[in-house]
């Protein structure tokens, strides 16, 4: 490194080598070295500011009384808030950068399973771009996502209060989960109440425990329905648990034909034997029985015949 | 339609598979109708129970000291809910701590961390480093641009090595640069969009006070500074790098700020920024690889720009170059000096300016997002308190 060594003669020293006292006075002259040994030349190429005051002299700016002697406005100097300013989304840059450094702290914690973390919901895209108000895109927002899903992840027994109050400052404001519908009871005669729909039709089953009556709109299942199907449907929840023979139904159904009520029978039997019987609520999932059939008649349209049917097209 | 369902999950599934997956849920549901069926499951729950009440008192004996301070942190309902997770860990970490001391040391040895937690210094730069980062491979030599004879050393298995003396007198040079470009209170902007250079870049800008760069250069950020960066923040520091209050109004009018230096580690990928430096007369430190334009940087550097040791040590190199110009410019205005031409360029705030900032700050509360890293929080970035 000594060869490298150049007797280069300084417009100013830096003051690197500054001392303790102020004898910044006793460097002002002749050539200097920098801090790692090396002596350095002007590298004035042309006339911006900052290369002018690169090799001048130091300017003082306080008197020996300790007063100032330049303004504070000339003492000053503009630089960017944010060392992320130059990416054009300093506020992004800085949170994500702010994430990757807290995920590497707490990186070796023990984590949950993957999917048994607590359910959370976070900012959406468009609130986090309200918030920073910066043009952050999908991809970029995605890899905060991705960070917090992360940290969502350590053990609940283990997480740092850091990260939990991390985690709170990118949950959305109202939780959708922690909407939940009332747990339904049975009533004080034993009765659970279903409601089911299907089509334009809209049925309520009470189902106590019995022997297997079923009274529709006052009349029995062979009364109320014609078809085989039909009755068959209506009572599904019951036959595809073989519990045909322990309870009792009496429903009451309006609107829609035939089809449309037997089978918003099927999901209000369902529903109510539900009450009696949580643990059924898989088996009766795959007997295709408590879910909502959500096809309806599709409107028509006008320049239709139907609601799709284009009108026949003739050449003039 | 239901039955018919049905009937196909009878039939054709029947037989594709075993007789237990396939009417588990059934015999699940006949099970919790009777009326003894819990019977098996509490002997098991039992044994789970005793085996962690086993654990526990195991641990806590051989946990002497390590346990009291670390169950303020745990909350204990939710170690109960996940079991002993909490307790295993602490023991892990526990027996890690004592049993670190036995074994032979292996020192020194390359740990590609350090590199980024704790850089080299200018000083530093040796031919051996250098050498060890991989700095002198090339490129294939049909790939080579001929401007950058002077740096190549030689020809090794059809590649051009790039001689180390040259890296090392280039690197040192443009050490300089950034210390003085910090010195005299200029901005220097370190890039490095390639993957995996984004620590090294961002340690470095926050070494020397600077900016970084680690994804794509907005087109313009120069050239059309006002459209591009213009809702960006700036504020105002005084000799002491302490923020001062009351200028924003005037801030906002004022023109976007642009780097007075650039230091571009991939200038391969960076055509247009560079271009717009050219432009505006801002002087550009760039790595140049045998198969650069080394006229497309102001300063070049000659080394391999596709290791990313080599490139963390030249970024990491010169953000300690730059800390050391900080510090000198921070220890001079401590003495009672500028090391930058003073001028007038602002007007003195006004009592309203400072009124109407404090109630814009008001206005902002609370907080929508968590504020901004800071230095300190990055620079013990690093997983490695937990691993020892």
């Amino acid at each position: 490194m000594d060869a490298l060594r150049l007797p280069v003669r300084l417009k100013r020293p830096f003051c690197a080598a500054l001392p303790k006292s102020r004898a910044v006075h006793l460097h002002r002259n002749g050539s200097t070295t920098l801090p790692f040994g090396e002596t350095v030349r002007s590298v004035s190429t042309s006339t911006s500011e900052l290369q002018t005051s690169i090799g001048t002299p130091l300017v003082p700016y306080r008197n020996e009384e300790g007063g100032y002697t330049l303004p504070r406005e000339a003492r000053v100097r503009i630089v960017p808030a944010s060392p992320s300013y130059f990416t054009g989304r300093p506020n992004f840059t800085d949170h994500l950068l702010s994430l990757q450094d807290l995920l590497r702290r707490n990186e070796l914690l023990p984590t949950v399973p993957p999917g048994q973390a607590p359910r959370t919901a976070w900012r959406t895209l468009t609130e986090y771009k309200e918030g920073v108000s910066e043009p952050v895109k999908s991809a970029g927002y995605t890899k905060i996502l991705s960070i917090l899903n992360r940290l969502n992840h350590i053990n609940p027994s283990l997480m740092p209060s850091e990260v939990r109050e991390v985690i709170e400052t990118y949950k959305r404001k109202v939780s959708p989960f922690d909407n939940v519908p009332n747990p339904h009871a049975l009533d004080s005669w034993g009765r659970g109440l279903g409601v089911g729909r299907r089509k334009t039709a809209s049925a309520r089953a009470w189902v106590v425990e019995g022997e297997g009556e079923v009274i529709v709109n006052g009349k029995s299942l062979s009364e109320m329905f014609g078809r085989i199907h039909d009755r068959e449907s209506a009572v599904f929840a019951l036959k595809a648990t073989e519990r045909l023979d322990r309870y009792n139904i009496w429903a009451l159904v309006k609107g829609g034909g035939t089809t449309g009520q037997a089978e918003a029978l099927t999901l209000a039997v369902a529903k109510a034997l539900l009450i009696h019987e949580p643990g059924l609520k898989p088996a009766l999932r795959r007997a295709g029985v408590i879910t909502r059939d959500a096809r309806k008649v599709e409107r028509k349209k006008p320049g239709k015949l139907k609601a799709r049917k284009m009108p026949a097209w003739v050449k003039r | 339609m239901i039955s018919r369902r049905l009937i196909l999950r009878q039939g054709r599934r029947a037989l594709s598979q075993p007789f237990n997956t396939q009417y588990r849920a059934y015999t699940r549901v006949q099970t919790s109708t009777r009326d003894n069926a819990g019977l098996e499951g509490e002997n098991e729950v039992d044994a789970v129970k005793q085996f962690f009440e086993r654990q526990s008192a195991a641990l806590a004996a051989s946990q002497p000291s390590a346990s009291p301070t670390q169950s303020n942190e745990v909350d204990v309902k939710d170690a109960e809910d996940t079991g002993d997770t909490a307790n295993y860990y602490h023991l892990a970490r526990h027996q890690k701590k004592s049993n670190t001391q036995f074994g032979s040391a292996q020192d020194p040895f390359y740990k590609p961390r350090e590199l980024i937690t704790n850089p080299p210094k200018p000083e530093d730069i040796t031919l051996e480093l250098l050498l060890a980062s991989q700095s002198h491979l090339g490129h294939k030599t049909s790939l080579w641009n001929p401007a950058n004879s002077r740096y190549i050393f030689g020809i090794r298995d059809g590649i051009h090595i790039i001689s180390l003396e040259v890296t090392a007198a280039f690197l040192r040079r443009a050490a300089k640069l950034v210390s003085a470009v910090t010195e005299a209170g200029g901005l220097v902007l370190f890039v490095g969009t390639r993957a995996g250079q984004d620590r090294c870049v961002v340690k470095a800008a926050e070494l020397s006070g600077g900016c970084h760069l680690f994804e794509r250069w907005t087109p313009g950020g120069i050239t059309n500074g006002t459209h591009i960066l213009g809702q960006c923040k700036t504020k105002v520091v005084d000799e002491h790098e302490q923020e001062l209050p009351g200028y924003q109004n005037q801030l906002s009018q004022r023109a976007a700020l642009k780097p007075d230096l650039v230091v571009c580690l991939n200038p391969l990928e960076n055509y247009v920024l560079l271009h717009e430096c050219a432009l505006d007369n801002i002087p550009t430190i760039g790595i140049i690889d045998t198969d650069a334009n080394p006229a497309w940087v102001t300063y070049p550097i000659p080394a391999n720009d596709d290791s990313l040791r080599c490139v963390q040590v030249i970024g990491g190199v010169l953000g300690r170059a730059g800390e050391a110009g900080k510090q000198r410019r921070l220890a001079a205005a401590k003495e009672g000096y500028l090391t930058y031409q003073p001028k007038q360029q602002l007007k003195k705030p006004t009592f309203a300016d400072l009124a109407q900032e404090k109630l814009h700050v008001e206005a902002d509360l609370p907080p929508a997002l968590p504020p901004a890293p800071t230095p300190a929080s990055h620079a013990s970035s690093d997983g490695e308190h937990l691993v020892q």
